[in-house]
């Protein structure tokens, strides 16, 4: 039988045959595909960065808007974190019919942006108590090829970095408007925000996902993969070596200690990875600013 | 996460941003203006063409006129829904989308019933559909920034995508859209241009057969500007010249 039509037919053997070799049977037989992060330097509001890990390709942006902060938290902003999957980005998703897991994704990048603390939300407040920034981070799919997760992360965290706040003033009726360039000599206005222009972030958090067969161990699974076998381990790990949040939902693979704890090790050695390919994407931005 | 009961604004809807609005649109009821761009009015944006950049479609394309960015992915030929009743011809199925952030305000990002519905009809006697019996091909777009002439940025992306799956087409198709400003026509309009403009003219064709697959008109026009603008659409040949 041809090498393709036993892979199709029968996965799993084909997959335990490789391994058994410890050789991986993607395209070219590499740990961690090449991961690669563009930050667009297109006008404020938006700041549409794309990060693309092996073929899953992710684009983020985020879209500010004014609010009433509430009463329990009159000095902080709010986030806004939605993950889509449009029809585009998989043959399993159709129109129509949203995917099931883009809420699970959304729901787990909001709580790992909120719980690690890496944006202060007071940085997003405006006037204490009557406005704040509403940052509306929409994280768009384009190319599902496994780990969503872990690219849909890596793209908000960009987005963050990247994010630029306009200048903006109060008028007459109360309402905060954008102050552009041009305006910015002639109105008299005076402007809420000179400073906080940019977030500053703290230990920004990175994740990895592990794949579990049997006693074997994959990082980074591709699509493939993720629909042969079924048992992966998320790990979230912050820039500066803390856990964020380990995630294993069941699956038909019980773990061990020692197996959990190699995983952690994975995503440490991936995450001062990540911190690099983040760092470079962004510092032509900060020579941009420095001139 | 957000409360869902507290209601947000933009910053960028100004008075300001009103008043300039209004002084375009009485700018473009004269006879000679420049585009904010420095375009000629017969002079389309720079545009981008590339093929292949999703890899789980059969078939992709991503496509920028000036700020307009549209990908497309094509699906198939695929299994047809069950419900579907048996066709000797293959089906063509259209979707398309806008993201959240594709307008300066922040939209629902919802699916486009109309443009849906008029890329099936643009592609649809361009694809040969003999060839996929029984099954169905699927087109979804997805429009990344909206910045004017969408829907012709759709079509000529969505052909290529076809192309790149290897879909058995008679020829690409390549669109382009005219606005018209009182006396004047002005190709390949911008989002502010389209949103002052009199009338549209969107016409879709294959190049080499010189069949036109599509043509919209909307608004007011006069027979004569119509006549001319129908010959106007060798400019579409030289946006296919990008293709090859």
């Amino acid at each position: 039988m041809e090498v393709e039509a036993y892979r199709r037919l029968f996965p799993l053997p084909y997959y335990e045959r490789h391994l058994a070799e410890s050789v991986r049977p993607t395209p070219a037989s590499r740990p961690i595909p090449d991961t690669t992060v563009a930050v667009a330097p297109s006008p404020p509001p938006t700041g549409p960065p794309s990060s693309k890990v092996g073929d899953t390709t992710m684009l983020a942006a985020i879209k500010l808007e004014v609010m009433t902060p509430g009463a329990e938290s009159p000095d902080q902003g709010s986030l806004g974190i939605e993950f889509h999957m449009p029809p585009i980005c998989s043959p399993l998703v159709r129109p129509g019919r949203p995917a099931e897991v883009a809420p699970v994704i959304s729901k787990q990048i909001s709580d790992v942006v909120m719980s690690s603390g890496v944006i202060d939300l007071k940085e997003l407040s405006l006037i204490n108590g009557k406005a704040a920034w509403m940052a509306y981070l929409d994280i768009y799919c384009l190319n599902a090829d496994g780990s969503l997760f872990d690219a849909a992360l890596l793209s908000a965290i960009a987005a963050f970095s990247n994010l630029q706040i306009p200048l903006v003033s109060v008028n007459e009726d109360g309402r905060v408007i954008a102050v552009s360039g041009k305006l910015q000599e002639e109105s008299k206005l005076e402007l809420v925000n000179k400073e906080k222009r940019k977030l500053s972030l703290r230990s920004t958090p990175f994740s990895l996902t592990c794949m579990l067969h049997k006693n074997y161990i994959f990082a980074d699974p591709t699509a493939e993969e993720e629909s042969i076998m079924d048992t992966v381990v998320t790990v979230v790990i912050d820039s500066l070596g803390r856990l964020v949040s380990v995630y294993k939902a069941g699956g038909s693979v019980l773990v061990y200690n020692s197996a959990l704890q190699e995983c952690i090790i994975l995503a440490k050695k991936r995450a001062e990875e990540l911190q690099k390919i983040l760092a470079d994407a962004l510092s032509p931005q900060m020579d941009l600013d420095s001139d | 996460m957000a409360t869902s009961s507290t209601t947000t604004y933009s910053p960028s809807q100004s008075l300001e941003k009103r008043q300039q609005q209004q002084q375009r649109r009485r700018l473009f009821r004269e006879i000679d203006w420049k585009r904010s761009d420095g375009r000629e009015f017969h002079q389309c944006r720079p545009a981008f063409l590339r093929t292949g950049a999703a890899s789980a479609a059969a078939g992709s394309a991503y496509v920028e006129f000036g700020t307009t960015k549209v990908i497309v992915s094509v699906f198939g030929p695929r299994e047809s829904k069950k419900a579907m009743m048996y066709s000797d011809i293959g089906r063509l199925n259209c979707n398309v989308s806008y993201t959240t952030f594709s307008a300066p305000i922040r939209g629902q990002g919802s699916d486009h019933k109309e443009y849906s519905l008029l890329l099936h009809k643009a592609l649809e006697g361009a694809i040969i559909l003999e060839t996929f019996p029984k099954t169905t091909v699927d087109v979804f777009a997805l429009i990344l920034e909206s910045g004017g002439s969408d829907l012709p940025a759709i079509i000529s992306c969505a052909s290529l995508a076809l192309a790149d799956a290897g879909i058995m087409m008679y020829d690409l198709v390549s669109a382009v859209s005219v606005s018209c400003f009182g006396a004047n026509l002005v190709i390949d309009p911008m989002a502010e241009e389209e949103a002052c403009q009199d009338g549209s003219l969107m016409i879709t064709c294959m190049p080499t057969r010189h069949e036109i697959t599509q043509l919209t008109l909307t608004g007011e026009w006069s027979t004569a500007k119509i006549n001319e603008n129908i010959d106007n659409y060798t400019v579409t040949l030289s946006l296919l010249l990008y293709y090859r």
